[in-house]
């Protein structure tokens, strides 16, 4: 009875409008949450295509390219730059052969280089080495195994191979330093995107380089900087202006990053204004119809009702209007995720259906989150409006 | 309930010298007082005072020897359940509910009484007919015995009744009048009546005069 006494000045179509506005702005907020939880693989991962945080540099070649101490420390100390990173290379002589089972073996010269493993896009157990240790692993850039595949397993009828095969492949690695020679047994342990070299453990060039060549000193002639943006003008200003060189596709790539991100946060704040005007809109509502139900609402009150059974009623409504508003936004949000999911594929994004279960657990939040917002909001008002003097009762005399 | 006023004056207007304002004195269980006074003396404000609704008076109520100035909301509202009840003199029906409902809105707070019971208020006061009549199709005098038998449904400890029998006839006044006495007497409550002069033919400990 209650309850159609105080709802008796509701509009419903007015309640269903603010009920729309604020899936409105609810759903695009959870479109854009979804979006930032499916696509954070691509703005934080180290090897991908949006994620890179890294610059290599190096200087001209075809003078002594190695940076000094003094240099290194002057690039710490930029606000731009969070971490700089050496690559040490090794100072001997390497000749790696593979023996193929009913394949000639091949061997070929090349070079061994290591730099901090925060670096390293490859993130492995097996990523160690210490002397005693069987086999040395060994990264190598993701180019080679497509160069191998494409352009020397095809010409030559070697097999093609990939990430998995190649681990199984034996390597035998002959240093020879200014003192002396050794035999190593290594494997490819993975192949990187991000970094351009072929890659040791810090320890096991460290070893080798102490006791291979005792008396060379090893130069840092590339250095990886962990930045905050990669395409700051500060930055590549700076770089500019000490003429050191850097790989302009990982500029590139962190603009479109940048972008990105700037639309989505772009569309995460017209949500939040959207959801922020629409709460608005229903508090404002609420208000109004607390006002034209004030006279009843007081002889309730008056008659025994307590604050708490006249709040209720508001309660209700505004219960419903934010439980309907958050299933609609979850089923646009959820909907939106499958329409979004092939255009994302291009991104390389695995969009899992873990995003939903985030989704509705954010919804549920947002849910208790505005619902104790809302009660507390009508209970103020309904506790303003039963303040002793203020009831359209003390008029008479 | 030991009801123990001392000195009270309204804050909002001046009232003239009465046996009422500016007062010490005291209204007790089983026992029945008139409040008589012309219009705009303050009758209503006296009865808003003592039922919390208006609390701009200085000087002291007691109820049971506890000040009601430091009553809170709560307990308001549990007074207004158990233990005080009133017939204000705009009566406060809900004009889109029907006598029935109007009655029950009281009564499912503490189902004091059952829809029997109630009908037979109703029938002593010769509007059991009306039960599920829309309030606002009754007459005045028979919305006021709609609110007499509402405020009736109850326990109480205190009876309120403001002009209560200012629009009934005589026949039917006698009538409430029993009913009244016999709920008061079942209750063992304090009676106030407010009344512009007439008596009613209820044997009052007390009248005072505002």
């Amino acid at each position: 009875m209650i309850d159609t006494l105080l709802k008796k000045q509701v509009d419903k179509s007015q309640l269903i409008f603010f009920a729309l506005s604020s899936s409105l702005g609810l759903a695009i907020l959870l479109i854009v949450i979804q979006l930032f939880i499916d696509t954070r693989s691509v703005f934080n991962s180290e090897n991908d295509l949006l994620g890179n945080q890294n610059l290599i540099i190096y200087k001209d070649l075809g003078r002594d390219n190695a940076f000094t101490d003094q240099e290194i420390k002057e690039l710490q100390q930029q606000p731009f730059i969070n971490k700089t990173g050496d690559f040490t290379h090794g100072t001997y002589r390497v000749l790696a052969s593979v023996t193929l089972p009913n394949y000639t073996g091949i061997s070929t010269e090349m070079f061994l280089e290591a730099v901090g493993d925060q670096f390293i896009d490859i993130k492995s157990i097996d990523w160690s080495w210490q002397p005693g240790d069987r086999e040395v692993p060994i990264i190598i850039p993701k180019n080679y195994i497509n160069l191998y595949n494409f352009g020397y397993a095809a010409s030559t009828g070697m097999p093609q191979i990939n990430e998995k095969i190649i681990r199984q492949i034996p390597i035998e690695l002959k240093l020879t330093g200014s003192s002396q020679t050794k035999m190593y047994s290594a494997y490819i342990l993975d192949a990187s995107e991000k970094i351009n070299s072929i890659l040791v453990p810090e320890s096991f060039l460290n070893h080798t380089n102490k006791t291979l060549s005792p008396n060379k000193a090893s130069k840092i002639s590339r250095i990886i900087l962990d930045v905050i943006n990669p395409s700051d003008p500060k930055l590549l200003e700076f770089l500019a202006s000490k003429n050191y060189n850097y790989l302009s596709n990982d500029v590139q790539n962190s603009k479109l990053s940048y972008v990105l991100k700037l639309i989505l946060s772009v569309v995460l704040a017209i949500g939040l204004l959207i959801t922020f005007l629409s709460i608005y809109l229903v508090v404002t509502n609420i208000n109004l119809l607390i006002l034209k139900n004030k006279q009843t609402i007081t002889q309730l009150h008056f008659l025994g009702y307590s604050k708490v059974q006249i709040a209720k009623v508001y309660h209700k409504i505004a219960f419903k209007i934010l439980g309907v508003s958050i299933i609609i936004a979850l089923l646009i949000s959820i909907g939106c995720k499958f329409w979004i999911a092939p255009y994302l594929e291009i991104l390389h994004v695995d969009s899992t259906l873990i995003t939903i279960a985030y989704l509705i657990i954010i919804s549920i939040i947002i849910f208790i989150g505005l619902a104790v917002y809302y009660r507390k909001h009508t209970n103020s008002k309904i506790q303003q409006m039963l303040r002793p003097n203020t009831s359209l009762l003390t008029t008479e005399n | 309930m030991h009801i123990n006023i001392q000195s009270i004056t309204p804050d909002f207007f001046t009232p003239a010298s009465s046996e009422v304002w500016s007062k010490n004195f005291e209204l007790l269980p089983n026992s029945k007082y008139l409040v008589k006074a012309v219009s705009g003396s303050g009758k209503s404000s006296f009865f808003n005072f003592l039922y919390g609704l208006n609390n701009r008076f200085s000087g002291t109520i007691q109820f049971d020897n506890s000040a009601i100035a430091s009553l809170s909301e709560n307990d308001w509202t549990s007074l207004r359940r158990n233990k005080i009840a009133i017939v204000f003199q705009g009566l406060r029906l809900f004009p889109e509910l029907t006598a029935m409902e109007n009655i029950q809105l009281k009564n499912t707070l503490t189902n004091h009484k059952t829809e029997t019971e109630i009908l037979a208020m109703l029938a002593q006061l010769d509007i059991d007919q009306l039960a599920n009549k829309k309030a606002d199709t009754l007459s005045y005098g028979q919305q006021q015995r709609v609110a007499i038998v509402r405020a009736l449904c109850q326990p109480f400890e205190l009876l309120l009744l403001d002009e209560p029998f200012s629009h009934i006839d005589k026949a039917q006044i006698t009538n409430a009048v029993n009913l009244v006495n016999q709920q008061v007497e079942a209750n063992q409550a304090t009676l106030i009546v407010a009344s512009l002069g007439d008596t009613y033919n209820i044997n009052y400990t007390k009248t005072l005069l505002l």
